[in-house]
């Protein structure tokens, strides 16, 4: 491909001298962008390599990595002075996965939570409902009167998660996917929020956060700078435990690898941790 | 923030080369600071802004006990001027104990001002953190 263009730039050089520049000029631009599918799978596959060994080294070795409480100093001296509500400490792992891997997914359960979880329970039965109601303190409660509300807009979708019963499920499902779906709060079987008792769901779930790898990497908000260092370094053991959980429940041959970990804030740098 | 090199400057910026901030106040005698300054630069607040931006992280490192309360007024209309540009020391019986007007000020001013008011000891040599 390479020697036939050259050849053509040869020719067209002889016969148009003062345009030839202008030619060779769109012709480079075309190389860059059309690289043939051989080409584009032999540089994924290096790329892919490169990401590898990048995630085998020691954190430590990189220049940016501190330990958590020193990394927790120089956070909360970047962010003084911001609104307390801007003050989010976040933790960010690079994850590499092979093509086709589905997604790593779950739920941490933090020691100290960031801020209460909305719970949402559907059922079609008043015993259960009650339940939720009087002894979970559930945020949204009800059976077909609330899906009817939500499809009209008139109650938001403010929850963080919904449970529901399998009487009610296809009902949500024809009605409400469109809505729920794309935030992620639609009661499904496969995730496993479907059930009859829903009360062991709630009780499981109380004071967890879900999470979901994006791209490639897997982001948590741990903690705000006025958490303790204790706290934050709880909540990120907790983290840490729940993503190895995930990876060790992920479904496919080749498990997906963890990589540079960092600890940020809202206004503040990454600092790369330990997190192995 | 990208490159490895711009970020170690950062943090330096925070824990080593400022040099005037590097103090460690007594904590015995304070509980915090607080400024108060408008959110627009126009008259004579930038220099506030300024030394939040510049002074404060390194203060909050190597004080890690100092409560730093920082209020941006917002106030888009040029004319109006009386918007307070103070700084605040306050006592451990949550009493403001000196009062610095930081209004038509530059940053290095406001910061030797403060460090004229204040009971410190700067933060020996060797206990300097460098990244």
């Amino acid at each position: 491909m390479l020697n036939f263009s050259c050849i053509g730039r040869s020719v067209l050089r002889r016969s148009f001298l003062h345009t030839g520049n202008v030619l060779r000029a769109e012709e480079a631009a075309a190389n860059v962008s059309k690289l043939s599918k051989d080409q584009l799978k032999k540089r994924e596959i290096r790329r892919l390599a490169q990401r590898k060994a990048a995630a085998k080294k020691s954190p430590s070795d990189h220049p940016l990595y501190m330990s958590i409480p020193m990394a927790l100093r120089f956070l909360r001296a970047a962010e003084v002075g911001q609104p307390q509500t801007q003050q989010t400490i976040t933790l960010t792992t690079a994850v590499v996965a092979e093509r086709g891997v589905p997604a790593l997914a779950g739920s941490v359960s933090f020691p100290k939570p960031l801020k209460e979880v909305k719970i949402a329970v559907f059922s079609g039965d008043e015993d259960q409902l009650k339940v939720a109601r009087e002894k979970f303190n559930c945020h949204l409660v009800g059976g077909t009167e609330i899906i009817e509300k939500i499809k009209s807009g008139e109650i938001p979708v403010d929850f963080d998660k919904a449970f529901a019963t399998p009487d009610i499920a296809p009902a949500l499902t024809s009605q409400l996917a469109r809505i729920l779906g794309p935030r992620g709060v639609l009661p499904t079987v496969k995730k496993g929020t479907v059930a009859t008792d829903v009360s062991r769901l709630v009780q499981d779930s109380m004071g967890s956060m879900p999470f979901r790898q994006r791209g490639n990497a897997i982001s948590i908000a741990v903690g705000k700078s006025s958490f303790s260092d204790r706290q934050i370094l709880e909540n990120a053991i907790a983290t840490h435990d729940a993503v190895k959980e995930a990876l060790a429940n992920q479904v496919s041959k080749k498990t997906s690898l963890l990589g540079k970990t960092t600890l940020s804030s809202t206004h503040g740098p990454g600092i790369v941790i330990d997190f192995a | 923030m990208s490159s490895v090199a711009k970020q170690l400057k950062y943090l330096n910026r925070i824990s080593f080369t400022t040099k005037e901030a590097q103090i460690l106040i007594n904590p015995s005698k304070y509980a915090g600071i607080k400024l108060t300054f408008q959110a627009q630069n126009h008259n004579g607040h930038m220099g506030a802004r300024k030394f939040w931006r510049q002074y404060l992280p390194t203060l909050q490192f190597y004080n890690p006990g100092l409560k730093i309360d920082v209020v941006r007024i917002d106030n888009k209309d040029t004319k109006r001027a009386g918007v307070p540009c103070i700084l605040e020391i306050v006592s451990k019986e949550d009493k403001v104990l000196d009062q610095i007007d930081m209004k038509n000020k530059k940053d290095d001013t406001i910061m030797n001002d403060l460090l004229q008011r204040l009971d410190f000891e700067p933060i020996p040599e060797e206990s300097l953190i460098k990244v």
